[in-house]
C-alpha cells in the first residue's frame, strides 16, 4: 500500500514537471499506435462492410426470399405477396424474375455481315419499376439517360459493366457492347425469340448484382420468356428499421411460407465467403495494427528507460533513504500508463468523434466499395485494454532493469 | 562488540578489482564502536577511505569481510530488501549534493520515507511541516528544489533524514558544496541535533566543523589512524 502511494507520487510529479512538448509528442505517438491498432483493421473490414452494406441496400434488402432448394421458381408468388402486404412491419417489397438472355447492340449499322457481331451475354431481370425502386431506389442510380418507367414498354436499363467505357478495366472478364447510349436500340435474344428494346437509361453502382445486370418491366420479362406461371425467382424485402429482420423471418414462417420458398434474412443469404473475408481481414488488420503495439511498447520501453536511466542517482537516493524498489519500479509503470492511457482515449475520441463521422460521410472510393471505417465497441475495447498491459510491461522492464542496479553504484554513478 | 555501541564494526575491509586483476584494498580492517547520541566526525585525505567507511557503515555499500551490527542488528546478514527497510526504520541520510527528488516539494521531499513508513497523509505532511521549520524552512514548504538556494537544500535533506528520528545519522561531507556561511548553518543545526540526543556519524574535510565532534576519527590509507 504504501509502495502504492509513493509510486503514484513520484510518477504523477515526474509527468507533471516533464516538459511539456515531450509529454505531448509522447501522447502523440501513443494515439497513433492506437490508431494504427483500431482504424487499420476498421478501414480493411470495412472495405467489405461497405461493399456488404452497398449489397444490402441496393440490391438484398433484410429479407431475401428464394426458391426452395428442390424447386426452379418461389412457389405461389402471388400468394407470398399478399401475405407480405399484410405485414405492416414490411416497408417495402419487390419481386424480381431473372434469366440470362443475348443482347446485340450495333446491328442496324452492321455493313460486313462475316464480321464479329457486338453481343453479350447477359443477366436480366424482371422488376415492377416502382415496387423495386421502393426497395432498392434503383432510379438514383441512373448515371445516364432515365429510370425505367411502369407505363411504357419496349425499354430496358442497362448494368454498367455491360458497356465497354465502363468494362474496359475488367478486361475480357465479362461481355460488354460498344458505343450503347440511351436511346440506343438493342436487341434481346431468348432462344429463338428476339425483342427489340430502347436503352432508357445506364445504372451505375459498385454493386455487381446491380452494375452486372439488365432491367426490364416484369410483364415483358415473363410474356418474352413464357414464364407465364408467375413464379418469380426472388422476393426481396426491407422492413421498418426498428423491427429485427429475424422477426419477420419468423413470422412468414409460421404463416407456412417457408414451404413455399426459402426465407432467409440478409445475414443468412450473404454468401459464407464475405463473413470470411471479414473475419481474415479482421486478423489481418489486427495482426498490422500488432506491429503498431511492438513500435509503441518499444517507444515506451526506450522512453522509460532513458528517463530511468537519466534519473539513476536519483533511485539510488530513493533506496539508500529507504523507499523500496517496488515503490521506484511502479513511478514508471505510472508513467507508461499514462501515456498509453492518454494517448489512446484521445484515439478513441479521435476515432469515434471524427474518424468514423468522416468517412461515413465521405467513404474511401474503392474499385468494388465505398469504404467506410468499421470500428466495433467491443473490439476497440479489446484493443484499449491490450495496448495499456502491454504498455505497462514495457514500462515496467526497464524501470526494473535500472533499479535493481546496487543502490551505490547508481548513486555515486558507477 | 561492546554492548553498549550503537555501531560496532570488526574488520571491516573492502577491496576494489577482479581477481586476476589489480586489486585495491581502499579499507583495511577497520575496528570501529559508536555510542548511543555521540557525534563522531570521519576525518582524512582524499583516498584515504572515510567515504568508503560510512557506506560500509551505512549499509549502502557491503564490505568484503569483516561484521558489521547496528543496533543490536548483524546488518550483514539482511538482504537487498531487508537493509532498504532498515535504513528506512533505522537510519538517515544526509548527502554532499542534498539529493533531493527535484520533482517534489521541499514538504514532499520530506513526507516520503514518512509515506513508506506507513502514515497517512496527512500525518506526513504534519510531521514533514514540523521537520522542515525545525530546520528553519517552514517558508519554503511547497517549493521545489530547483527554487532553493544550496543552503536551503542542505537543510531540506536534513529533515527528510531526521523527520522520522532515525537511530543514526550519517552525513556524507554534508558541507562541502556549501559557502562557509550556509556550512556554518548547516554544521549548527547538527549539533543542535546532537545536543537533542542524536547519533551521528559525519565525514568531513574542515577540522572547523570537526572539532565540535564528541570524537574525530583519523583515516590514512584505509586504516584508523587515530
Amino acid at each position: 500500500m504504501q509502495s502504492i502511494r509513493i509510486g503514484l507520487l513520484l510518477g504523477l510529479r515526474q509527468i507533471q514537471r516533464a516538459s511539456r512538448w515531450t509529454t505531448g509528442l509522447i501522447i502523440f505517438v501513443m494515439m497513433l499506435t492506437f490508431l494504427n491498432l483500431v482504424a487499420v483493421s476498421g478501414i480493411l473490414v470495412g472495405l467489405i462492410e461497405g461493399a456488404v452494406r452497398a449489397v444490402k441496400e441496393q440490391s438484398l434488402g433484410d429479407i431475401v426470399i428464394t426458391p426452395l432448394d428442390t424447386e426452379e421458381r418461389i412457389l405461389e408468388t402471388e400468394r407470398i405477396e399478399s401475405e407480405l402486404n399484410t405485414i405492416p412491419e414490411i416497408a417495402s417489397f419487390t419481386v424480381r424474375y431473372k434469366a440470362g438472355a443475348v443482347l446485340e447492340a450495333n446491328y442496324r449499322e452492321r455493313r460486313d455481315l462475316r464480321g464479329e457481331r457486338d453481343t453479350a451475354n447477359i443477366n436480366i431481370t424482371g422488376i415492377d419499376p416502382a415496387k423495386e425502386d421502393e426497395v432498392t431506389h434503383l432510379s438514383t442510380y441512373v448515371s445516364e439517360g432515365e429510370y425505367l418507367d411502369p407505363n411504357e414498354q419496349g425499354y430496358i436499363l442497362m448494368g454498367k459493366y455491360y458497356l465497354d467505357r465502363y468494362a474496359e478495366q475488367f478486361g475480357s472478364a465479362f461481355d460488354s457492347l460498344s458505343d450503347v447510349y440511351p436511346g440506343d436500340v438493342v436487341r434481346l435474344t431468348v432462344g429463338d425469340t428476339s425483342k427489340e428494346f430502347i436503352v432508357k437509361g445506364i445504372v451505375s453502382t459498385k454493386v455487381d448484382e446491380v452494375s452486372l445486370n439488365t432491367y426490364i418491366p416484369e410483364k415483358e420479362f415473363r410474356r418474352l420468356f413464357n414464364r407465364l406461371d408467375h413464379g418469380a425467382d426472388q422476393i426481396v424485402a426491407k422492413v421498418e428499421s426498428e423491427v429485427e429482420p429475424a422477426r419477420i423471418q419468423t413470422i412468414l414462417t409460421d404463416l407456412g411460407q417457408d414451404d413455399l420458398a426459402k426465407i432467409e434474412t440478409f445475414e443468412q443469404a450473404q454468401p459464407k465467403f464475405i463473413t470470411d473475408i471479414k473475419n481474415t481481414f479482421d486478423v489481418l488488420g489486427t495482426f498490422i495494427g500488432s506491429i503498431g503495439i511492438v513500435v509503441g511498447s518499444i517507444t515506451i520501453f526506450i522512453i522509460v528507460f532513458i528517463n530511468a536511466l537519466s534519473r539513476r542517482r536519483q533511485i539510488g537516493i530513493l533506496k539508500a533513504i529507504g523507499i523500496e524498489r517496488r515503490a521506484i519500479e511502479l513511478a514508471y509503470v505510472v508513467q507508461a500508463a499514462f501515456y498509453s492511457f492518454t494517448g489512446s482515449v484521445l484515439g478513441v475520441l479521435l476515432t469515434y468523434l471524427v474518424l468514423v463521422p468522416y468517412f461515413d460521410a465521405n467513404p474511401i472510393n474503392f474499385p468494388f466499395s465505398d469504404g467506410i471505417l468499421l470500428v466495433e465497441p467491443l473490439g476497440t475495447a479489446i484493443r484499449f485494454v491490450t495496448l495499456f498491459v502491454i504498455t505497462l510491461f514495457a514500462g515496467l522492464i526497464p524501470a526494473w532493469l535500472i533499479a535493481r542496479q546496487n543502490t551505490l553504484n547508481a548513486i555515486l554513478g558507477r | 562488540m561492546s554492548t553498549e555501541s550503537l555501531i560496532s564494526a570488526r574488520g571491516i575491509e573492502r577491496t576494489f578489482g577482479k581477481e586476476g586483476g589489480v586489486i585495491t584494498h581502499v579499507l583495511k580492517g577497520i575496528d570501529l564502536d559508536v555510542a548511543p547520541g555521540e557525534f563522531v566526525a570521519i576525518m582524512g585525505k582524499s583516498g584515504a577511505g572515510k567515504s568508503t567507511l560510512l557506506y560500509q557503515l551505512s549499509l549502502l555499500d557491503v564490505p568484503t569481510a569483516g561484521t558489521l551490527s547496528i543496533a543490536g542488528t548483524d546488518a550483514l546478514g539482511l538482504s537487498e530488501n531487508e537493509k532498504t527497510s532498515f535504513r528506512l526504520w533505522t537510519l538517515g541520510f544526509i548527502f554532499q549534493d542534498y539529493a533531493l527528488i527535484p520533482d517534489l516539494t521541499s514538504r514532499e521531499n520530506v513526507m516520503l520515507p514518512l509515506l513508506m513508513r506507513g502514515m497517512t497523509w496527512a500525518q506526513a505532511s504534519a510531521d514533514a511541516d514540523v521537520a522542515l521549520t525545525k530546520v528553519g524552512m517552514g517558508h519554503r514548504l511547497n517549493n521545489h528544489p530547483a527554487a532553493l538556494s544550496g543552503g536551503e537544500q542542505q537543510r531540506v535533506s536534513i529533515a527528510r533524514a531526521v523527520a522520522g528520528n532515525p537511530r543514526i545519522l550519517f552525513a556524507d561531507e554534508p558541507t562541502a558544496n556549501l559557502d562557509s556561511v550556509s556550512g556554518r548553518q548547516v554544521i549548527d543545526l547538527m549539533g543542535e541535533l546532537h545536543k537533542a540526543g542524536q547519533t551521528i556519524v559525519m565525514v568531513t574535510h574542515e577540522e572547523e566543523y570537526a572539532a565540535g565532534c564528541d570524537r574525530i576519527i583519523r583515516m590514512e590509507d584505509g586504516r584508523i589512524v587515530l
